[in-house]
């Protein structure tokens, strides 16, 4: 599968709690890449895109942070807004339906992290419409 | 063959019999209570003497003590002999007030060590056992009273004593270690340490864990079963009875059976100080038949439990209490509504994706009591709709079981303040409280 890793932290509604996780990373020189939250007054979940999931996993989890890491389809596209517009009607009339999405900017480029109901059917869905996807980079 | 009893004889006496038995007990303990400061002119008001016991339901002539009387008498205002026959003694912390002091003769101490090791053979420990104690050593009955007891079976004791995970992780791997004595909530915070190691607790020797001296619910036992792949049973103590030994289940964990030949069982309401029917739920209502240095006689315990009815299969006919439904003292009223710490906890294990620890906040909002439960969650996950449902959930059910509605929070692990080893479960903010 084409897919990379996303690492998801759960934030409790707690005043510190994500400089102390910024820190933590800091100090390892993990960079972050992408970061995106998704909250209700009680709680968080963070979710990052890293130069080391896989040390940064670790590390938050040693700290006492309730860690997991699953897999998210990233898709790369021409930095502008025709493009990121032509993905996702393109996902979306292949049926794809999209429970988040957040982007980043990589070497000019634009990458869309997603996360689709179904991984395998969007991904069948971009490789036919020859979209690139980013396949596990660290 | 080897006997199922630690002393057959006292354990499956017949009813009539242990009754006869607690008759003379009683006279006896009432005989030396006349040397109390604190009862004699009490019994001598309410015409008490040795002669005047006939039955066990005599006790209900007898006045009530209560933790304040203990308190009010600090140190030494109830002992019935003088402090030269007294060779130890165990207090309370005393942080809400002056601690409480229990004296014990030798013959006191030599009772107790006896009960519990009873206690102990019970659930099928034996002197090939090897007993690692997780309980304070000092004031604190969990340490000493253990520990002589396991010894009077016969068991390799370790005092390891409390805290300090990691040594207790080496001693059990290096002594091989096959029960353990702990609080409920510690025995889910050792098995996480062994885990941090990369050993499934599993796969240890421990095969039997004596837990007490915390409230718990039996999806709270069955967790801790799981997660060690041992039995784990239930004792009950409290150091104004003597400690641990008072009561425990039996292999058939179906309620703690109390050694009534040390204990008249009383289960009073609360409010009326009447017994309730038999199996209904009242307060735990104690009296010493076989201590010398400070027996205590219709001792209020707080402890909300019911007596099981009916005989246990497993031959003994000491009665069963039943698991404890949280202490009088704990009843949180809100809204009107009588509410235990105990009830919140069930809801919350039935929730696999739920760890142990919780805390239940009470506080004034506008005019209004307000209840928040902050429950932590066991791992994390990228689903955000689960967790929003999940909270829902959660909220819905304590809805149906207290009756009024909870904010319920989840958090991630070590939010819950912990003190002592001992988790704390319930901060009222009220003002009027």
């Amino acid at each position: 599968m084409k897919t990379i890793k996303q690492i998801s932290i759960f934030l409790e509604n707690q005043h510190g709690k994500l400089g102390d996780i910024l820190t933590a990373l800091k100090n390892e020189n993990i960079e972050i890449q992408a970061a995106s939250v998704a909250d209700t007054t009680e709680f968080g979940i963070l979710r990052l895109i890293t130069s080391d999931q896989t040390k940064a996993a670790r590390l938050l989890s040693e700290k006492g942070n309730l860690v997991n890491i699953n897999e998210v389809m990233a898709i790369q596209v021409e930095s502008n807004t025709s493009a990121f517009a032509d993905a996702i009607d393109t996902l979306t009339e292949g049926g794809v339906t999209i429970s988040y999405l957040y982007t980043f900017h990589k070497d000019g480029k634009l990458v869309l992290i997603i996360r689709p109901a179904s991984l395998e059917k969007a991904e069948q869905v971009a490789v036919k419409a020859g979209l690139t996807l980013i396949q596990g980079w660290e | 063959m080897e006997s199922k009893f630690w002393n057959e004889e006292i354990e499956t006496m017949p009813r009539k019999q242990l009754e006869q038995l607690q008759v003379e007990r009683l006279k006896k303990t009432v005989e030396i209570a006349m040397g109390s400061k604190f009862y004699a002119p009490k019994f001598k008001e309410l015409g008490i003497t040795p002669e005047s016991i006939k039955s066990v339901e005599d006790i209900r002539k007898f006045p009530f003590t209560t933790k304040n009387d203990l308190r009010a008498t600090y140190p030494f205002g109830i002992a019935s002999c003088s402090l030269d026959k007294v060779v130890r003694l165990h207090s309370s912390s005393g942080t809400t007030g002056n601690p409480t002091v229990i004296l014990h003769t030798k013959k006191d101490l030599d009772e107790w060590a006896d009960a519990m090791a009873r206690s102990m053979y019970c659930i099928g420990l034996r002197s090939t056992d090897i007993i690692q104690n997780t309980s304070g050593y000092g004031m604190f009955t969990g340490g000493l009273g253990i520990q002589y007891a396991a010894e009077r079976l016969g068991a390799l004791t370790v005092p390891a004593g409390a805290g300090n995970s990691k040594r207790h992780v080496k001693f059990i791997t290096d002594f091989g270690t096959t029960a353990l004595h702990c609080i409920p909530s510690y025995a889910t915070r050792l098995a996480a340490a062994f885990e941090e190691e990369g050993i499934n607790p599993r796969e240890t020797t421990v095969k039997t864990l004596i837990i007490g001296a915390e409230p718990h619910s039996e999806a709270q036992r069955k967790r801790i079963e799981e997660i060690w792949g041992a039995k784990a049973y239930n004792n009950f103590g409290m150091s104004e009875m003597c400690g641990p030994g008072v009561a425990i289940e039996c292999q058939e964990q179906n309620g703690m059976h109390i050694w009534e030949d040390n204990y008249i069982v009383e289960i009073l309401d609360p409010e009326t100080l009447e017994p309730v029917p038999e199996g209904e739920i009242g307060e735990l209502v104690l009296t010493t038949l076989n201590r010398e240095a400070m027996p205590l006689f219709r001792y209020r315990t707080r402890d909300l439990t019911r007596i099981i009815p009916g005989d246990c299969p497993c031959g003994r006919t000491h009665k069963r209490l039943d698991r404890f439904q949280g202490r009088s003292d704990d009843m949180m009223i809100i809204k009107g509504v009588n509410t235990y710490p105990i009830q919140i906890e069930k809801i919350l294990m039935q929730f696999p994706e739920l760890a142990s620890d919780y805390l239940i906040t009470i506080e004034t909002i506008g005019d209004n009591d307000e209840m928040t439960v902050e429950a932590e969650l066991k791992e994390a996950t990228d689903d955000f709709a689960m967790l929003q449902n999940l909270t829902k959930e959660i909220t819905r059910r304590l809805k149906d079981e207290i009756l009024l509605t909870p904010k319920v929070k989840l958090v991630g692990k070590g939010v819950i303040p912990q003190s002592d080893g001992k988790a704390k479960r319930v901060v009222d903010l009220r003002q009027n409280h």
